[in-house]
């Protein structure tokens, strides 16, 4: 296994294991089908489908070359949100859904504002790039999924209830985060960086302020004023991306803080 | 700084008005007691608990369930106000499912109370709880204060009026968090109790001479690095950084009878009749829970003879405002104002 693979099915794991304990009414455009809890018997499914987005993209492509006059962007919106393959990666691995909008957007932009064609088939690469990994990345989980080790995707909101499992959370969150802006709802992911903030991490800051005072007032920073104000400037999904890449480091820091604090904490009675 | 005592005893008993709710219940006072003195809990209870801090009052039910093998507690979790809705749709529909409401909030107890929802707790139960916490139909579980943290080696207590509508008017450079909600809870209250007028024009003072932070750990810190004097902030940030940095150059200070030093509070009602869900509550109002609260959590302990967390003035001599605090929900007329002032 290479270590982009290692590090991919890490990720796929934490991810997944996380997302079940995230909140359900975040989730997908559309309603969450059973089959996200079955991967295995629908990955040909899922097969045919990446397939059939990538040539319907590349006809939205074609017709721009054409210099199709009838030719509306939209309709890639309307593709990608038809597939179950949709909410398949999007409950099992959020930044490469992100990925999938970003590049979305950045065919249908490039095509909006008259682009030079062959900028246009940089971003379908990119685009078709991030659907065969993300295809890749639910195999991998239908693997996990097949031997027990995925928990059941919830559909009904669930709170972590331990300091590290809130921390969990947000890093899910935070991808969330990402995701709503590459699909264009910045203010769908303003409001999750809030709520995020106000329903997470506030509940877990007391304990970390005595550890490491600097690190939480970096992170409220980073709630508060910086990625808000990414997302506001409307910088791009790389810029947004990598606030709340600098942000999951220093949270991965804060979840070590967390377990130490509760191994030193005494009983109640 | 002047600090008026306040609610000593029975004889401030004219003020116990002036707390959230205003109605106090019992005059009577007890010592609080041992969980070792505690019925054990049997049968099926349902807790809608508001989010709080973290997983400490996690830890607290956890050794609620470990003491009581017999108890089958259910718990939902989510906002204090959205649970508070919830339980007022609930009771309004005809239907219970909950058996008691925590809240972090009094704000959301307000709304369940007022909902006719709430049933009446034992005299005997109350009376453990300090002068002015005491009502009939909630118990306050824990409490937190406003207070002006200071930098220690750039002021002199005796600098810092003990009114807070006069540091528009001093020369101190101050921190604040206007986007902060606690922050605007804060100044919510000053709304209702001096007046949009006088808000207006403190924020205008203030703005003048402040030193804008996104939140109130950021407040404190930026304290203790002489980046600015004094600061608003809740009492528990300038505690918890004191507890990792006992040396930090950082002391609380304390208003007199304004938003300045407004306490809140967590709180519990019971929605079901009968002795389980009241029992319940007895454990929170332990001894242990309420030490345990207090050292963790840095959270005000609201029983008879725990320990204020260390580095908190004792509560009996703290004067906080004459306010309902269900009022501090009607936050939209204050954000319209730090708007218009531009501090938003």
């Amino acid at each position: 296994m290479t270590t982009t693979l290692k590090r991919m099915s890490a990720l796929v794991l934490a991810s997944t294991m996380t997302l079940a304990l995230a909140s359900g009414n975040a989730l997908a455009n559309g309603a969450i089908g059973d089959h996200v809890n079955n991967l295995q018997a629908h990955i040909s499914e899922y097969t045919e489908e990446v397939h059939w987005l990538e040539e319907k993209f590349g006809s939205v492509v074609n017709a721009y070359e054409a210099k199709d006059k009838s030719l509306s962007t939209d309709v890639m919106i309307e593709y990608w949100e038809e597939v179950d393959f949709h909410s398949a990666i999007e409950t099992q691995y959020v930044p490469i859904y992100a990925s999938i909008w970003q590049g979305i957007y950045g065919v249908k932009t490039a095509i909006d504002n008259g682009k030079p064609v062959s900028d246009v088939r940089d971003e379908q690469r990119k685009l078709n790039h991030a659907l065969w990994q993300a295809l890749g990345a639910v195999k991998l989980a239908s693997q996990y999924q097949k031997k027990g080790m995925l928990a059941k995707v919830q559909t009904t909101e669930v709170e972590p209830t331990t300091g590290p499992a809130v921390i969990d959370d947000i890093k899910t969150r935070l991808d969330r985060v990402v995701a709503k802006y590459a699909e264009q709802l910045h203010e769908v992911a303003t409001t999750l960086v809030h709520d995020t903030y106000l329903q997470r991490f506030e509940g877990v800051e007391g304990d970390l302020i005595a550890k490491d005072a600097q690190l939480v007032e970096d992170l409220e920073k980073d709630f508060n004023v910086t990625l808000p104000q990414a997302i506001e400037k409307d910088a791009g999904v790389d810029s947004v991306r990598n606030v709340v890449e600098a942000m999951q480091a220093k949270l991965d820091k804060a979840r070590t803080l967390l377990v130490e604090a509760e191994k030193g904490r005494k009983d109640v009675f | 700084m002047q600090r008026r005592l306040f609610l000593q005893g029975l004889a401030a008993a004219g003020a116990l008005g002036s707390l959230p709710f205003g109605f106090a219940h019992a005059l009577t006072q007890a010592a609080s007691v041992s969980v070792e003195s505690l019925p054990k809990l049997e049968g099926d209870l349902t807790l809608y608990l508001g989010r709080g801090e973290g997983g400490l009052y996690e830890n607290v039910l956890d050794a609620i369930k470990k003491r009581n093998p017999k108890l089958n507690l259910q718990i939902r979790r989510g906002g204090s106000a959205a649970l508070a809705n919830t339980i007022v749709a609930e009771t309004k529909a005809g239907v219970k499912r909950a058996d008691l409401f925590w809240a972090v909030d009094t704000g959301s107890i307000g709304m369940v109370t007022d909902s006719g929802a709430a049933k009446p707790l034992p005299v005997e139960l109350t009376a453990q709880l300090k002068p002015g916490f005491q009502y009939e139909r909630w118990s306050p579980v824990t409490g937190r204060v406003r207070t002006l943290p200071y930098n220690t080696e750039r002021v002199n207590p005796a600098q810092i009026p003990d009114n807070v509508m006069a540091l528009a008017d001093s020369d101190l450079k101050i921190g604040w968090a206007p986007a902060y909600s606690s922050f605007q809870s804060f100044v919510t209250a000053m709304r209702i109790l001096e007046g949009e007028k006088a808000t207006r024009s403190w924020l205008k003072g203030i703005n003048r001479n402040a030193k804008k932070y996104a939140g109130e750990l950021g407040v404190v810190m930026g304290v203790e690095r002489g980046e600015v004097d004094i600061g608003f902030a809740n009492h528990y940030y300038t505690l918890r950084l004191k507890s990792g940095k006992p040396d930090a150059n950082v002391a609380l200070a304390y208003t007199n009878n304004d938003a300045g030093c407004l306490v809140n509070a967590s709180g519990i009602v019971a929605l079901s009749e009968g002795d389980l869900p009241v029992n319940f509550i007895r454990y929170l109002l332990t001894h242990e829970v309420q030490s345990y609260l207090a050292r963790e959590a840095y959270e005000i302990p609201l029983v008879n003879d725990v320990a204020q967390p260390q580095g908190l003035a004792d509560l009996s001599t703290l004067s906080p405002p004459k306010l309902d605090l269900r009022k501090l929900a009607d936050l939209r007329p204050t954000l319209n104002l730090m708007r218009d002032v531009g501090v938003l």
